[in-house]
């Protein structure tokens, strides 16, 4: 496909599609009773996620003891926490405090543990898309693989991210409530003759919630992810060194700004998850 | 952008025309002039009110990335919405 003017000299047909390193790419097939189950690298990723917080979180959260001024073993005070126990902690009390309390109040302790899971798991698969496992893997081995990639970056992730979100929220809601006492503060109170108006916009809101947070999450990921292919793929079309200097700079600098938005968007995921648990256990109206 | 095309109708084996690339391209350039926009004047707005009381400065900066972030959410909706209308209109 060239251009056609004259004193043209780039060629421009490259064979490279920059949407490609993010989409899911099959593994192996394993047959579970009769339908071949296809399993994919953002699967494998999401396995791993969840059990890299499965071995890292209890181990740095155990009871740390300390003996103060050279005490005897019987007197051992807890530790100030220290390290990873500290870092674990620390953003635990600012979501618990800041993120929670204000929405929840006195339904916090009990609710705060799923909000815990869900900010930990979604920082936890946006940072491991950040990880070039594919190519480290594909340079020390030599062969081409698709170990690992961006699992946020798969609108069924975060699809099932959101699901489980909503799902979890009207759980919670009718479990607090009871059933009755939910449906009927689900609106707010009006006159009776606008009251099927508002329950129509109040389930057609509980629809789009989590389908706003899902492609939220999952357009965030794959922008930067696309951009960062985009730009690597600019050193194909140009084939020169200093387009591949300019490349990976502009690459480094868009990478800190991914990580970043790694950050938010696993707050923002999580502040909104609480937002809809604490409007549907405590009614608002 | 044409590099890119190509390889993509390549892969895919459609065939875009030249009027919904310029539709998608010129509605990008639309959304984020709105998004530009507003979340400068969310950060513009934060900045003067931390300025106008300091000791609020960690609550109003986490109010404003939020602001932001909710932007963001919707900037990218209509952004899908015309990179999928690439494949809508043939």
């Amino acid at each position: 496909m060239s251009l056609g003017t004259p004193g043209f000299h780039f060629v421009a047909s490259v064979d490279f599609n920059p949407l490609l390193p993010s989409q899911s790419a099959p593994i192996f097939t394993i047959s579970v009773g009769g339908c071949d189950v296809i399993v994919s690298n953002h699967m494998l990723v999401v396995a791993a996620a969840a059990l890299l917080l499965l071995a890292c979180i209890p181990v740095g959260t155990r009871p740390r003891r300390t003996r103060p001024g050279g005490a005897s073993r019987s007197r051992m005070v807890p530790a100030v926490p220290a390290g990873l126990a500290n870092l674990i902690e620390s953003i635990c009390v600012f979501l618990r405090e800041e993120v929670a309390r204000p929405v929840m109040r006195e339904h916090t302790d009990r609710y705060i543990g799923f909000v815990w899971t869900v900010f930990f798991f979604v920082l936890s698969l946006n940072l491991l898309g950040m990880i070039p496992s594919e190519q480290i893997i594909a340079l020390l081995t030599g062969k081409e693989n698709h170990f690992g990639g961006p699992a946020t970056a798969n609108i069924y992730v975060t699809g099932g991210l959101a699901a489980v979100t909503f799902l979890m929220t009207h759980i919670y809601g009718i479990r607090q409530q009871g059933f009755g006492r939910y449906i009927i503060n689900f609106a707010p109170q009006a006159p009776w003759w606008i009251m099927p108006l508002l329950y129509f916009l109040e389930i057609i809101t509980a629809f789009v919630r989590p389908f706003t947070l899902a492609v939220r999450l999952f357009a965030n990921i794959i922008a930067g992810h696309i951009l960062v292919a985009t730009f690597l793929g600019l050193i194909l079309v140009f084939k020169n060194y200093c387009a591949a200097v300019a490349s990976v700079s502009a690459v480094v600098a868009v990478s800190f700004l991914e990580l970043l938005v790694a950050f938010i968007q696993a707050f923002v995921f999580t502040f909104l998850s609480t937002l809809y648990i604490g409007f549907s256990v405590s009614p608002e109206h | 952008m044409t590099f890119f095309s190509g390889s993509i109708l390549a892969a895919t084996g459609t065939s875009i025309s030249s009027l919904s690339i310029w539709a998608v391209t010129i509605g990008c350039g639309v959304i984020i002039l709105a998004a530009a926009f507003a979340i400068g004047w969310i950060g513009s707005r934060a900045v003067e009110s931390i300025a106008r009381q300091p000791e609020a400065g960690a609550r109003i900066f986490s109010t404003m990335v939020i602001a932001a972030a909710l932007v963001e959410g919707i900037t990218f909706f209509s952004l899908l919405i015309c990179f999928l209308a690439l494949y809508w209109m043939r």
